[in-house]
């Protein structure tokens, strides 16, 4: 049994299904993403681990007991708010405290766990300081540290770095990942960010209206994205939907794209896969860096610049091809003005396929 | 700029005018009070006192007659205060609780229950009269302290319920979710967490219920007998006992007398009544 199951947990408020049968199950030491759009039922569901809110049906494991029937502080758990939700009435040390008090932890032991977890997060400083006369990273901080005072089997992050500047929140990124790795203790982690979600999950669990849309590896729901709602929601800029007609010519099935100043007939790597839907209409979904300047006399379509974007290590450019606005990222040395045209290759081994009707991909 | 220093002069002169307007009474009190008969009768209302005497005050707090008896008002003083403190207190209390359960421990059917308790922010106080009467009596508290303490708790907890409640819904829900994942229980956040952030409200509760309590003149003429008659009925009394003269000098003393506590409860703690009210407005 791993150290989190959830078996076809729903929630509703009436008529108002807010989780609609959600399967998610992970091993010891793994770290879940649940990502997704606001109203997704991301933080139901963290608040339905926590024991905060009771399933309407459904099994919640941790470790290996049921414990729909278990009290939050019971569970062996600990949170991280996305307010951090520190006591403003108490200081740093005896916010760290209060949950081993409340828990009968003798006195000489508190001093120690609160001396362990302020060395780990290098917030020694900070003990005798009130809430608020601490900085939003350093209250992130001692949210965290209060979670760690616990030692839990699971720890829950609900949305930890939303209230961080964009600085603050990459460098609080990467101390939550390191901190992982040394602790080894299995994380739930909301966020509605999905570069945190790739950044710091082993698995992702992406969510759309109370359903989970995929559940696999962050290399896996990026490369292979179970349906258009994935595809778009992970990876930025966007990956580029491009509607076309599966068509064959000289015994290869391919697709014909059309940019503002070419048009040209792209042979599929696996067409034989594809022989049943030709004549048909599918979505090519192509990642923007799978989109990228040809260099030799591969097989590449004239694409007129309408925009160029510069990101630094990147630059964006944006064209049309089949009547879309299609985003490439090419490397800046290459990149030409708004008004020129530029040769642009597909990577046909990585692009993939949707049923424009249902939305999912096409293996 | 011109027209700008001419809207200042207006905006002062505005608001000179209504400060002198209410302050004019307390001031003819204030030299009222420490006048002599014989001033008063020859001079001015608004004329400074010539000679200082507290003999007025004197006789306003020892012996001057509310009725037969002249004890002053001291018995009626020490009445209100052994009235206003438990009733203050558990009116206070209570309203805490109530509110902490109703915006954080809500159950099904709590909204409804709020709303039914703020009803009794609409209810004239005359209709209880009678209802009240027979039910102190039923309770064997009639006529007595206790019974004016179980009125006043009764009539207050509305509205200390709506202070605390609304102050405690601006506390962010995650807090007590979080309490209770370190394992805290009802009494514990309440004790631990909720209550020592409460002080603005507490502040604004203790003032308001203070004052609402000690100038009520209502329920003490009608729920209280002669040895618990509180200090607004004795005020009552002193004023409406006429002997030879009407002592104008010994009933501004009393009324100043009977006015102090409230003044003494909203210097010391008013600036946390403001800083509440405010705090209070934002967040609900």
């Amino acid at each position: 049994m791993g150290a989190l199951a959830i078996k076809n947990v729903t929630k509703s408020f009436g008529d108002t299904h807010i989780l609609k049968g959600i399967d998610i199950e992970i091993d010891d030491g793994q770290f879940l993403i649940l990502v997704g759009p606001s109203g997704c039922g991301k933080s139901t569901l963290m608040n339905i681990i926590a024991g905060l809110e009771s399933p309407t049906s459904g099994e919640v494991h941790i470790g290996d007991r049921i414990v729909n029937d278990v009290a939050p502080k019971d569970r062996d758990i600990a949170m991280v708010f996305q307010s951090y939700a520190l006591y403003p009435t108490m200081n740093v040390r005896q916010n760290i405290a209060f949950g081993l008090e409340t828990r009968g932890v003798p006195k000489k032991e508190q001093e120690e766990v609160i001396n362990r977890v302020a060395k780990m997060l290098q917030m020694d400083h900070l003990l005798d300081r009130k809430p608020g006369q601490l900085s939003g990273g350093q209250r992130q901080r001692v949210a965290m540290g209060r979670a760690l005072a616990r030692d839990p089997i699971l720890f829950l992050f609900d949305e930890p770095l939303s209230n961080l500047d964009a600085k603050l929140r990459v460098e609080m990124r990467t101390e939550i990942k390191q901190l992982h790795h040394r602790l080894k203790t299995t994380i739930v982690y909301v966020t509605h960010d999905q570069i945190e979600a790739m950044t710091l999950g082993d698995r992702i669990a992406v969510m759309k209206d109370g359903v989970i849309q995929q559940f696999g590896s962050p290399q896996d729901i990026y490369e292979r994205p179970s349906n258009m709602f994935v595809a778009s929601f992970i990876g930025s800029p966007s990956m580029n939907f491009i509607e076309c007609h599966l068509a064959e010519q000289n015994g290869q099935i391919g697709v014909s794209l059309t940019s503002e100043s070419d048009a040209r007939f792209v042979p599929l790597k696996d067409g034989a896969k594809f022989a049943k839907r030709v004549g048909q209409e599918v979505v090519m979904g192509v990642r923007p860096e799978q989109l990228d300047v040809a260099h030799g006399d591969e097989m590449a379509l004239g694409c007129k610049v309408m925009l160029t974007e510069p990101t630094g290590p990147d630059t964006m450019i944006f064209t049309r091809i089949n009547g879309k606005d299609v985003t490439a990222r090419v490397h800046p040395r290459d990149a030409k003005g708004p008004g020129e045209v530029m040769r642009l290759a597909l990577d046909m081994g990585k692009v993939v396929f949707f049923d424009p009707k249902t939305q999912l991909r096409i293996d | 700029m011109q027209s700008n220093k001419l809207s200042r002069f207006i905006v002062y002169a505005v608001l000179i005018y209504f400060a002198v307007y209410y302050l004019l009474p307390l001031y003819v009190m204030l030299t009222t009070s420490v006048k002599t008969m014989d001033e008063i009768r020859g001079g001015n209302l608004l004329s400074f006192p010539m000679h200082i005497t507290f003999a007025a005050w004197s006789k306003a707090w020892g012996s001057a007659c509310t009725g037969v008896e002249c004890t002053g008002l001291a018995p009626f003083f020490w009445n209100s205060v052994r009235m206003v403190i438990p009733a203050v207190a558990i009116s206070t209390t209570l309203g805490a609780i109530n509110g902490y359960i109703l915006s954080k421990w809500k159950f099904p059917g709590s909204e409804l229950v709020f709303a039914l308790l703020m009803y009794g922010l609409y209810i004239p106080f005359q209709v209880l009269l009678l209802p009240m009467a027979t039910t102190e009596g039923w309770l064997g508290i009639a006529s007595s302290t206790t019974g004016l303490v179980f009125v006043h708790v009764v009539c207050g907890i509305a509205s200390t319920t709506l202070f605390f409640r609304n102050f405690y819904v601006g506390i962010p829900d995650e807090l007590i979710n979080a309490a209770r994942l370190d394992g805290a229980g009802f009494w514990r956040i309440f004790w631990r967490i909720v209550l020592p952030m409460s002080i603005p409200i507490l502040m604004v509760t203790l003032i308001w219920q203070f004052t609402q309590i000690w100038n009520d003149f209502l329920f003490g003429l009608v729920f209280s007998a002669g040895g618990s008659q509180p200090i607004t009925v004795g005020l009552n009394n002193l004023a409406n006992t006429s002997t030879t003269v009407k002592e104008y000098n010994v009933d501004m003393a009393a009324a100043i007398i009977a006015a102090l506590p409230t003044i003494f409860v909203y210097v010391a703690a008013g600036k946390y009544f403001v800083r509440g009210l405010a705090a209070g407005a934002v967040k609900g």
